[in-house]
């Protein structure tokens, strides 16, 4: 008999720039959240050193320790199955690095990590949008995109962990150059940075007066922006860029069957501007047994608060441990 | 409640274009005695699923008994496995939603599940093939149409109506070969029985070489493939080109779901290095880095037709057991 069952965990999100870390009961509310910068800790056995203080104070300070029953950590290029986060691009960390088993050595109770995609997966299907779905997909559109199936109630990982690289899938052979070495990578039009290529292209091939030519910076937010003021090339940007997304998501619609596609991260934002395109490209080349059952959405959890969400959901799903018992 | 006995048959059925067979199977997958009738003897779904329940009741009387039988698993074309329906068939000849799982279960008083041809092969495989042990890989059917199923963590993934797998109508690029589909370009328009003639006849039309096809009265993959094997150049060409448009294909169905193993399967894949070759290297030239070069491509080792009772019979021993008559 126990009477003393752990009520809270903890979700920890790392990004590039910022580390947050929250306290999360039960139903999803955050009792308390604090950050700092990942990029001041260039070595990882000081970052973690830093990052279990840090989760220390503020479980103290909040009820105790002893009331946390594990802790969930959301990462670039993390994978669930090892427990490491592998050749992050833009970590300060190289190579693989064993996060998990880090951390939960410094804390005495149980980690799991996993990466950005399959945590707001379980952020969604928890406390979102994809509450009592069995399969949907979601899709991260940011720097880079990354995407997450749910099958049958859990998350499709793969064989090592890897599944759901939908933005390094080939949308034209020999188009557009990738980080990833390959050329015509679908992320290469529909991320941030090909977003802003395809603003200068169109910018260059036209002279059509645009509010985009006035920019001090070209980004998705201020490309979004003059869209709204009715900037004709702006909203040309946005529907080239879902023309894009819309013929990858029919493909992978087609072999998933989805109930529902999910979009989150910056880029989504945008809005109809980008998903109104992208539905009707999608329903053009969607197979007809799956066309119209298909809902797309936008998240409907905060933005400050998706990450460290996730991260808790992940926490509740791993099994318990704890040095001290 | 004690019981003294279990069942220890199942009855596979193998529901395809030409021919309907089933077989009763044990636990280890010894098929015990198998049987069958033309499909499309039957132009009227209830004739056929009457001959289809004497059928499995005479091969049941003759060799176990049918006290001895648990259930039945039906592979078929466009069959749903959440409703027990094939679903709108372009290939059979009864149209619509027919309910073919609930009508054999009245006939026979055994559970019936029904699935479609991919998800039934790769249960065959996973069970008593080479995927046996694996635990996220995906299978592809290459005939007159081209199917998938990906297993994920050990299950068939269904998806939200039991759609999924549709390969077949995915596109590499906007336009292309028009699909009976609907649509244009869809990658079963390049790699199906009828997209590899259409791309034997577009190469014979631009190349006045020479070649053992032009004269082949009954032209087809398989003859094809003979053409290949003795050296000619513009067959090899047909299956280089089908193995370019497959293999690219692949490549972003294994960046999305990271399988282990991808198994071709069917009539087309009877081509073997042919295909497997060029489809090989545009599917390392085009995957995502972190998959490249790990992701075993490889054709089936089963017999075909004994692959698909199986295949059946591991989908009966799924469905939870019924009976009228308890």
């Amino acid at each position: 008999m126990e009477d003393n069952i752990k009520s809270r965990v903890v979700g920890v999100d790392i990004s590039v720039k910022r580390t947050t870390y929250a306290i999360v009961d039960v139903r999803g509310n955050i009792v308390a959240q604090d950050c700092f910068p990942t990029n001041d800790y260039p070595d990882v056995n000081e970052y973690i050193s830093v990052l279990s203080e840090k989760i220390l104070e503020l479980t103290e300070a909040n009820g105790g320790y002893d009331t946390i029953r594990s802790i969930g950590i959301s990462a670039p290029s993390a994978n669930f199955l090892t427990g490491c986060v592998e050749n992050a691009a833009n970590l300060p960390w190289k190579g693989i690095v064993p996060l998990a088993a880090m951390l939960r050595d410094r804390l005495g109770i149980a980690v799991g990590v996993a990466n950005d995609a399959h945590v707001t997966a379980l952020g969604e299907h928890a406390y979102g949008r994809a509450h009592g779905m069995k399969n949907f997909i979601i899709i991260a559109l940011g720097h880079g995109i990354g995407s997450c199936i749910f099958s049958d109630g859990r998350a499709h990982l793969g064989y090592e962990g890897f599944a759901g690289e939908i933005g390094h899938t080939t949308y034209i052979p020999n188009g557009r150059e990738c980080g990833c070495g390959q050329r015509g990578c679908m992320e290469t039009y529909c991320a941030q940075k090909g977003i802003i290529i395809t603003a200068k292209e169109l910018l260059a091939e036209s002279d059509k007066p645009s509010l985009m030519r006035n920019l001090a910076e070209i980004n998705p937010r201020t490309i979004a922006e003059c869209c709204e003021q009715g900037d004709e090339l702006a909203v040309e940007v946005y529907r080239r860029t879902g023309e894009v997304l819309g013929f990858v998501l029919a493909n992978y619609a087609s072999i998933v069957d989805p109930e529902a596609i999910i979009f989150t991260g910056g880029i989504a934002n945008a809005g109809h501007w980008l998903l109104d395109p992208a539905c009707e490209t999608f329903d053009k080349y969607v197979f007809r047994s799956i066309k119209g059952h298909v809902k797309f959405l936008l998240s409907s959890i905060n933005n400050r608060e998706r990450d460290v969400l996730g991260a808790s959901a992940l926490a509740w799903g791993i099994k318990e441990y704890s040095l001290f018992k | 409640m004690l019981k003294e006995t279990t069942k220890t048959r199942v009855v596979g059925v193998d529901l395809a274009y030409k021919q309907t067979t089933y077989a009763i199977v044990d636990v280890r997958g010894n098929i015990v005695a198998k049987d069958g009738f033309p499909t499309f003897d039957h132009a009227n779904v209830n004739d056929f699923v009457s001959h289809l329940s004497e059928g499995i009741m005479t091969l049941a009387e003759s060799t176990c008994g049918y006290e001895n039988l648990r259930s039945v698993g039906m592979s078929a074309m466009n069959g749903n496995f959440l409703t027990g329906c094939i679903e709108n068939s372009p290939n059979l000849k009864w149209g619509g939603q027919i309910p073919l799982a609930a009508m054999l279960r009245d006939r026979l008083g055994l559970a019936v599940a029904l699935a479609n041809d991919a998800q039934v092969r790769a249960l065959g495989e996973h069970t008593y093939g080479c995927a046996h042990g694996m635990r996220d890989f995906i299978l592809v059917l290459l005939s007159y149409g081209v199917g998938s199923c990906t297993f994920s963590n050990g299950r068939v993934h269904l998806g939200a109506n039991g759609f999924s797998g549709e390969i077949g109508h995915t596109h590499l690029k906007p336009g292309g070969r028009p699909c009976a589909c609907g649509k244009e370009g869809c990658v079963e328009t390049y790699c199906s029985t009828k997209g590899v003639m259409l791309t034997a006849q577009e190469i014979l039309a631009e190349s006045s070489k020479s070649s053992l096809m032009r004269d082949c009265e009954h032209l087809n993959p398989r003859t094809i493939t003979e053409f290949c094997n003795q050296g000619d150049e513009l067959a090899i060409e047909v299956y280089r080109r089908t193995g370019e448009v497959l293999g690219m294909a692949l490549a972003n169905y294994a960046s999305v779901i990271n399988p282990e193993a991808i198994i071709l399967t069917g009539g087309i894949s009877k081509a073997g290095k042919w295909l497997l070759e060029p489809t090989n290297e545009a599917f390392e030239k085009f995957v995502f880095h972190n998959v490249r070069d790990k992701v075993k491509i490889m054709t089936s080792t089963l017999v075909d037709l004994e692959r698909d009772l199986l295949g059946a019979s591991a989908l009966a021993w799924r469905v939870k057991e019924y009976s009228l008559f308890k």
